[in-house]
C-alpha cells in the first residue's frame, strides 16, 4: 500500500486517523483514538502546579516537535539489545520492537499449545479483537489526564500477553524494545492478563540504541491479575540520556491474587513514572519493588500507590534509590485503605542512599486510611554513605572506589534477595557495577 | 472612667489593652476591604507604618489564591465575618444561649462559674488580675516584657518595630497576609539575655484581661542563653460565634537560648483554625513546639522551626483527636539550613466518630546543611472504621552527610490488649481510655501538670461512649 504512513509528524487529527488506518483497525479501536484525541486537545499540559507534577517540570519539553509514530526499519539487533535479550534468558517467547514496529516474535511451542497468546498490540486487535477489546484501556482510563490522553490516541507497538484460566507459564516472557531515532516520541502499551488461577511472568525491557537526541516515552501497561492468578511483571527500562519518559504501570489484583512487580530505572534525562496496585478482592496481595540508580543530571520521579479496595488485603513496598553527581529522585508514595478494607496489612518502605554531594532525594510517603482494623507502617530513611563502614572495609585494604561499591551492592542486595529471576539479578548487580565504576 | 484597685493600677486600662478614644464610634460590619482595614489602625491609635503594613498586607491577602491543599476551605465565607469587633462585644448574650456540649464540659472540667462565663465570651470580664499582677513583677524585676501585642506596640515601639513580621512576612501565605491585615491581640514576650524565666507564661492570665482574638500576633524575643515556656490559651472549650480563626506567631531564638510553646487548641467545632507558627533557632538554640488539637471544625497548623545557625535544635510534638464532624489537619516543618543541626518530631492522632486526623510535614535540608539529623514519628489510632488518618510527610534533602529517619503506623486499639486489662477487671471503656491514654502519653508528659490533667481529663470526656 503505497499511501502507508511510515510517519507522522504532527499530532492531528487527520495523523490519528491515518495512524488507525496503517494498522487496519476496526471501528471501535478507531474511535476510542479519535474520543481520546478529543480530550487531549481539551486538557492542557500539566504544570509543577498540579500536586502530581510538583516535581517534574515539563518546560523543557516541547512535545510538538516530536514525530509521534515512527515506523522502525529492518535491520540487525543492536550488540546491546542482543546481549540484554541473552541475559535475560532462558524465556519461553521473545518479542523484540523497534520504534514502532514490531521487528521479530517467538513463543515456544508448548506455551503456545496451552493457549498462551503473546503477540505485538495491533496483531493482538486484529487476531483477539474481543479478549484486547474488553480490557485495553479499562484500567488505565483516557480521561485521567494529558498524557493518558495522548497515550489513548496514538499508541502504537507494545505487547499483548494472555494466560487462560488455569495455565502456569513458569518461564519468563520477554518484551524488548529500543529506539534509535532522535526527535520522535514513543506509545507502546502493554496488556498482560492472567486467567482464573494461572501464572504468568513478564519481563520489559526498553532502551536505547546507538542514537542520540530527544526522545520521549509515554509507555502503559495494564496488568490484570483474575481471581488467585499470579503476576511477576519486571519493567528494566535503560533510556538514553536525553530520553524523557512519562508512564504508568497500574495492576488490578483480584480475589487470592498475587503481584510480584519490580521497577528498575537506571536510564533516561527525565523519568516520571506511577506505578498503583489496585486489590480489588479480599485476599488480593501486592509485592511491589523499586529500584533507581540516578547519576549525572537524571531526574526520576516515581509516584506509587497501594490502593486496598477489599478486605483481607496485603500490599508490601519497597523502592531504593541511589543517587550520585547532580541526580534528582523524588519518591512519593501513598498507602489507601477504603471504607470497609478491614483487616488490610499494608507495608512501605522507601530507603535513599545519596553518594555525592549534588544529588538530592525527596521522600514522600503518605497514608490515607479510612478503615480502623489494619495494620500500616511507612518508614523512609535517606543517608549518605556510612564512613564506619568504609573505614572497616578499607582497613582490610581495599581500596576506597572498591569500598563504595561495596557498600551500595550491599544496599541494593536486601531488594535483588527478593527478585528470584536469577538472570535479571545477575544482569542489575552488573549494571549497579558498571554505574559504580564510571 | 478610671478604676484602680487596692495596688493602685488601672485596670480599666489593663482590661482592654488600651483606651479607646472617646469620640470614634466604630461600627462593627462584617466583610473586610482597605477602610475596614485603616480603621482598625486607627481605632488602635497605630503609628503610620503599622497602619501602612496593614493596608500592604491587605493588598497581598486580595492577590493571593487560597490554599487548594489539605482540608476543604471552600466553605468559609470571608464576607460573612467580623474582623474587628471591639472587646466590649460580647460574643453570646447569655449562658443559656451557650450550646449544650460546651456548657457540659465546663462541668466536666470543673471549671468555676465565673471563669466559664469569661471563657465562653458570656462576660468579658474575669478578676484574675491579682495573679496576673503579682507574676508581672516577678517578670519585671528580671526585665521580661509581657503584655500584649497591641500594648508592645505602644510601649516598646522600637523592639516591635525591630522583629515584627520578620519572621512571618505578610507575603507567606493568604491568611499570614490577612492575620498581618487585621491581627488585634496576642502576646509580646520579650526574655533578655542569660534570663530563665521559671514558672511558664500563661497568656490565659493575661487574656482573662480581654477577649481571646480571633486574628491574634504573638511575638516572642528570646535574648541570648534565655529560657521562657510559654503557654497560650487552655484546655477548656472557647465559644465563639465567628467561625475563622487566624493567629500568627513569630518567635526569634537566639543564640544559645531555648523556648519551649505549648498550646491545647479547644475551639468550639463551628471554627476553622488557620494557623502560621514558625521560629528562628540560632547558634545552638532550642526550640520546642509542643501542639495539641482537639477542637475546631478545622486545623491548619504547621509550627516550624527555621534552623540557621549550626547546633540549632528543634522539637515538635504533636497531638491531634478528631471527632465527629472534625478534621485535624496539624503537623510541622523542620528547615535545616545550617550544619550540625537536629530536629525531632513526634506526632500522635486520634480519630473516631467519623473524624479525621492525620500529620501533614516537611523536613528541609539545605545543601551544606553537614552533619545535619532529623527523625520523624507519626502513629495514629483509628477508633472505628468510618474515621480516618492522613499522614503526609515530605522530605527535601539537598546535603548528603546527613541522617534522616521517618516511620509511620496507623493501627486500631488490639483486641488483645483490651482482653487483657478486661481481664483484670477494668472495664471495657475505662480499658479503652487507659490504651488511649497511653498512646498519647510521650506528650503529655511534657505539658504543665494542670494541662496534663486537662488534657486527659478532655480526651476522656472525647472518648465517652466510644465503647460498645
Amino acid at each position: 500500500m503505497a499511501d502507508q504512513i511510515t510517519e507522522a509528524t504532527e499530532l492531528t487529527r487527520g495523523a490519528v486517523e491515518a495512524l488507525s488506518a496503517r494498522f487496519d483497525e476496526p471501528a471501535w479501536v478507531r474511535e476510542a483514538r479519535l474520543r481520546a484525541f478529543e480530550a487531549f486537545e481539551r486538557m492542557s499540559w500539566p504544570t509543577t502546579q498540579d500536586a502530581r507534577w510538583r516535581r517534574t517540570d515539563l518546560s523543557g519539553l516541547v512535545p510538538d516537535r516530536l514525530r509521534p509514530f515512527v515506523e522502525g526499519a529492518p535491520g540487525p539487533l543492536p550488540a546491546a539489545v542482543r546481549m540484554l535479550r541473552d541475559q535475560l534468558g532462558p524465556t519461553a517467547g521473545v518479542l523484540v520492537q523497534r520504534d514502532a514496529t514490531t521487528v521479530s516474535a517467538h513463543l515456544d511451542a508448548g506455551t503456545a499449545g496451552s493457549g498462551v497468546l503473546f503477540a505485538d498490540m495491533h496483531a493482538a486487535v486484529r487476531d483477539y479483537p474481543d479478549l484486547v477489546q474488553r480490557y485495553l484501556m479499562r484500567l488505565v482510563r483516557f480521561d485521567e489526564g494529558k498524557f493518558q490522553a495522548l497515550h489513548a490516541a496514538v499508541w502504537a507497538s507494545g505487547t499483548f500477553v494472555y494466560v487462560p484460566a488455569g495455565v502456569e507459564a513458569a518461564v519468563p516472557l520477554l518484551a524488548l524494545s529500543w529506539t534509535d531515532i532522535a526527535d520522535a516520541a514513543f506509545f507502546p502499551h502493554a496488556l498482560v492478563v492472567a486467567g482464573p488461577g494461572s501464572r504468568v511472568t513478564v519481563i520489559s525491557a526498553s532502551g536505547v540504541g546507538t542514537g542520540t537526541g530527544r526522545t520521549l516515552s509515554v509507555p502503559v501497561v495494564e496488568l490484570v491479575a483474575e481471581d488467585g492468578a499470579a503476576i511477576r511483571h519486571v519493567v528494566l527500562s535503560d533510556w538514553g540520556r536525553q530520553a524523557w519518559e512519562i508512564g504508568v504501570v497500574r495492576a488490578h489484583v483480584g480475589r487470592d491474587a498475587a503481584l510480584h512487580s519490580l521497577v528498575v530505572g537506571l536510564g533516561g534525562e527525565v523519568v516520571k513514572t506511577d506505578v498503583e496496585s489496585i486489590l480489588a478482592g479480599p485476599g488480593a496481595s501486592s509485592e511491589m519493588l523499586g529500584l533507581v540508580f540516578g547519576d549525572g543530571r537524571q531526574h526520576y520521579d516515581i509516584h506509587t500507590l497501594q490502593d486496598h479496595a477489599a478486605p483481607h488485603t496485603f500490599s508490601d513496598l519497597l523502592y531504593k534509590t541511589a543517587v550520585s553527581d547532580r541526580a534528582v529522585s523524588s519518591f512519593i508514595g501513598m498507602i489507601r485503605v477504603h471504607p470497609g478494607a478491614q483487616k488490610t496489612n499494608a507495608f512501605q518502605s522507601n530507603r535513599n542512599l545519596i553518594l555525592s554531594a549534588g544529588a538530592r532525594a525527596i521522600s514522600d510517603p503518605k497514608l490515607e486510611i479510612m478503615a480502623n482494623d489494619l495494620r500500616c507502617t511507612h518508614g523512609s530513611a535517606t543517608s549518605r554513605l556510612n564512613e564506619e563502614h568504609l573505614f572497616y572495609l578499607m582497613s582490610r585494604g581495599l581500596p576506597r572506589d572498591e569500598a563504595v561499591r561495596m557498600v551500595v551492592e550491599g544496599f541494593f542486595a536486601e531488594l535483588l534477595d527478593r527478585v528470584p529471576l536469577e538472570p535479571l539479578r545477575e544482569r542489575l548487580r552488573g549494571d549497579i557495577a558498571t554505574r559504580m565504576a564510571v | 472612667m478610671a478604676v484602680t484597685n487596692q495596688l493602685g493600677i488601672d485596670l480599666e486600662k489593663y482590661k482592654w489593652g488600651f483606651r479607646e478614644p472617646e469620640n470614634y464610634v466604630f461600627k462593627a460590619r462584617r466583610g473586610l476591604d482597605a477602610r475596614v482595614v485603616a480603621e482598625i489602625s486607627a481605632m488602635k491609635d497605630e503609628s503610620d507604618w503599622m497602619r501602612a503594613y496593614r493596608l500592604h498586607a491587605y493588598e497581598h491577602y486580595t492577590q493571593r489564591p487560597m490554599p487548594t491543599w489539605g482540608a476543604d476551605l471552600a466553605s468559609i465565607d470571608f464576607d460573612n465575618i467580623f474582623y474587628y469587633i471591639k472587646p466590649t462585644d460580647k460574643q453570646a448574650n447569655s449562658w443559656e444561649e451557650l450550646p449544650a456540649e460546651i456548657k457540659r464540659t465546663y462541668d466536666k472540667l470543673g471549671i468555676p462559674e465565673a471563669e466559664r462565663k469569661f471563657l465562653s465570651g458570656v462576660s468579658a470580664q474575669y478578676e484574675s488580675e491579682v495573679v496576673y499582677h503579682n507574676l508581672k513583677a516577678e517578670w519585671e524585676k528580671l526585665g521580661v516584657i509581657f503584655v500584649d501585642t497591641d500594648t508592645a506596640l505602644r510601649e516598646h515601639p522600637d523592639l516591635v518595630r525591630q522583629y515584627f513580621g520578620t519572621v512571618v512576612p505578610p507575603e507567606d501565605n493568604k491568611l499570614a497576609a490577612l492575620n498581618s491585615a487585621v491581627w488585634s491581640g496576642g502576646s509580646f514576650v520579650y526574655v533578655p539575655e542569660g534570663v530563665h524565666v521559671d514558672i511558664p507564661l500563661q497568656a490565659y492570665f493575661r487574656i482573662n484581661a480581654q477577649n481571646m482574638g480571633q486574628f491574634e500576633r504573638t511575638l516572642i524575643i528570646c535574648e541570648p542563653g534565655s529560657y521562657v515556656h510559654y503557654v497560650e490559651g487552655c484546655t477548656a472549650p472557647i465559644y465563639t460565634t465567628d467561625s475563622l480563626h487566624t493567629a500568627v506567631v513569630e518567635i526569634i531564638v537566639k543564640e544559645g537560648a531555648r523556648c519551649r510553646y505549648t498550646t491545647i487548641q479547644n475551639w468550639s467545632t463551628n471554627v476553622y483554625n488557620l494557623v502560621t507558627k514558625r521560629a528562628v533557632a540560632y547558634r545552638d538554640a532550642t526550640m520546642e513546639w509542643i501542639d495539641g488539637n482537639l477542637g475546631s471544625k478545622i486545623t491548619m497548623k504547621y509550627p516550624s522551626v527555621y534552623m540557621v545557625e549550626p547546633g540549632a535544635k528543634a522539637e515538635i510534638l504533636s497531638v491531634a483527636f478528631a471527632g465527629k464532624g472534625q478534621h485535624q489537619d496539624p503537623g510541622g516543618k523542620v528547615i535545616h539550613a545550617a550544619p550540625h543541626t537536629q530536629s525531632v518530631i513526634v506526632s500522635k492522632s486520634i480519630s473516631r466518630d467519623g473524624g479525621r486526623a492525620g500529620y501533614r510535614g516537611l523536613v528541609k535540608i539545605y545543601e551544606g546543611a553537614k552533619g545535619s539529623r532529623s527523625a520523624v514519628r507519626c502513629d495514629a489510632l483509628i477508633l472505628d472504621d468510618r474515621s480516618r488518618s492522613d499522614t503526609y510527610p515530605t522530605m527535601e534533602i539537598d546535603e548528603e552527610d546527613v541522617s534522616i529517619t521517618h516511620e509511620a503506623t496507623v493501627s486500631k486499639v488490639s483486641d488483645e490488649q483490651l482482653f487483657y486489662l478486661m481481664s483484670r477487671g477494668v472495664k471495657a471503656d475505662e480499658a479503652m481510655n487507659m490504651i488511649v491514654r497511653g498512646f498519647v502519653e510521650p506528650i503529655v508528659k511534657e505539658l504543665p501538670l494542670e494541662y496534663a490533667v486537662e488534657l486527659n481529663r478532655l480526651i476522656e470526656l472525647e472518648m465517652e461512649g466510644s465503647v460498645g
